[in-house]
């Protein structure tokens, strides 16, 4: 049978108990669409962990008041052969995120775009953007 | 680069049956040149090392190439170009859901930039038309009885979530092997009694006797089914059967039997082939081909539960979708 995953273009032949979802689940599950989120923070840690990685970022308000996000990456795996790698996002990094914010309302996100303080992209794999893995 | 030696390889050798006997010598000089498969130091075709199946050549024929087996170089580099254009996920032009569909982006993706290096235009090469033949009666009922006690409970707990998405089972780590978004990875190790195969995603071993012992009893039933193999010449042979009805490839029941061959062509290639017969589903069986190339290891441990954090985000955020609408629903009844 046919399920069409709500929200994603890509439309995915599946069977009813094994489903290839794009990564290991929908994103419009988990994060909301009606709640963009753009941030600048620096990294506090970073799990490299399966299925995906998550980078955690404090974000320090005008009032001087630190909040913790996560932001949810790619799969190490993948990172790893793109050459994003623990030598290249380190804790201590000013990263900028843009992204949805969980369903839930808690302070986690999808990283739609990661981008480092010397303005390269963890996020954009096109051709020719100078992108991780393009060397 | 490598592609195009065997491109040139193929397309002598697809040649090769037509010509007649006065081409004899031409045919004895790329004889000569055969490449000769490697053997292990017991005397088996030596199929180890890290493969990928990486691709972006669909597994049935897109409509709008229907009669149309092979690209030509030409026509291949402007499909891959058109594919790749349109996986771009980095453009910010669409509607808020569009974007946060989008939000998957090649952070997360590695799902190639090539067509497969046959230049076929699908993965199906049988039935000729490139296409998963046509369903019985029978399986599009038991489909649509299974998808019935689905219906509306797809968040109601981590039962009803994909098997992937509970890091059980990739769908695409078969058997069969399909190619997926990411981590198109494989190892295989052999010794002289079997032969191992890592899938990469999600963390699944296929250990496969190759004695042609016979399939474990019919009641015995295995996620990844049985498999049993042999050599039958350079070409490595797996017939899987026993299947379980957590787990099916393209609605395929389980009773399937699947039949996968492993040949290594060049110095680069393990071509790979499936066949599903599944009299059950399909009106009769069908095959696909993927070549597999050489890559390198190693193949880090994708150790799945440990970071699943996205499950628990995916049920508490159907839990706050429940609340805001049970909230707004007694606001409603108030007024």
């Amino acid at each position: 049978m046919k399920r069409h995953l709500a929200l994603l273009v890509l439309a995915v032949s599946i069977s009813v108990y094994v489903s290839p979802i794009l990564a290991h689940h929908a994103f419009s599950s988990e994060f909301d669409a009606n709640k963009p989120i753009k941030l600048k923070g620096t990294v506090s840690r970073i799990e490299w962990i399966n299925p995906h990685s998550w980078i955690h970022v404090d974000v320090k308000e005008t009032d001087g008041k630190v909040t913790k996000w996560m932001i949810e990456g790619g799969s190490p795996n993948a990172l790893i052969r793109r050459g994003v790698t623990s030598q290249l996002l380190k804790v201590g990094m000013e990263v900028s995120v843009e992204g949805y914010q969980a369903k839930d309302g808690s302070n986690r996100a999808n990283g739609r775009d990661i981008t480092l303080a010397d303005g390269r992209k963890l996020s954009v794999g096109s051709s020719g953007t100078g992108a991780p893995g393009e060397q | 680069m490598r592609h195009f030696s065997t491109i040139g390889v193929l397309a002598l050798l697809s040649f090769l049956p037509f010509v007649g006997l006065a081409q004899a010598p031409a045919r004895t000089a790329t004889a000569t040149k055969a490449w000769t498969p490697p053997k292990t130091p017991d005397g088996q075709p030596d199929l180890q090392g890290y493969w990928t199946n990486i691709t972006i050549t669909p597994l049935e024929r897109p409509a709008n190439l229907a009669n149309k087996e092979f690209f030509t170089r030409a026509e291949a580099e402007a499909y891959e170009k058109q594919v790749v254009d349109r996986n771009n996920a980095d453009r910010r032009d669409g509607t808020p859901a569009q974007d946060v569909s989008r939000a998957y982006n090649d952070f997360w993706w590695d799902r190639g930039t090539k067509v497969v290096k046959t230049l076929r235009t699908s993965l199906i090469v049988d039935p000729p038309d490139g296409r998963v033949p046509a369903m019985v009666a029978g399986a599009t009922q038991r489909l649509a009885a299974q998808a019935r006690t689905r219906v509306g409970r797809a968040t109601d707990g981590p039962e009803f979530r994909p098997l992937a998405e509970r890091c059980l089972l990739w769908a695409t780590a078969g058997p069969p092997m399909m190619p997926s978004f990411y981590n198109n990875n494989y190892q295989i190790v052999q010794n002289a009694g079997y032969v191992m195969i890592l899938v990469e995603m999600i963390h699944d071993v296929r250990i496969i006797p190759i004695d042609n012992r016979p399939h474990l009893p019919g009641e015995v039933r295995q996620w990844l089914g049985n498999a049993v193999g042999h050599w039958d010449g350079n070409t490595l042979v797996v017939e899987t059967t026993n299947f379980t009805d957590k787990t099916s490839f393209r609605s395929t029941s389980k009773d399937m039997k699947l039949t996968e061959r492993f040949t290594r062509t060049d110095a680069d290639t393990l071509m790979y082939e499936f066949t599903v017969d599944d009299p059950l589903t399909y009106v009769r069986p069908w095959t696909a081909q993927i070549p597999m190339s050489k890559t390198e290891g190693p193949i880090w441990e994708y150790a799945c539960h440990e970071g699943n954090y996205a499950m628990t985000n995916v049920l508490s955020g159907a839990r706050a979708e429940e609340k805001a609408a049970a909230e707004a629903a007694a606001k409603g009844s108030r007024k």
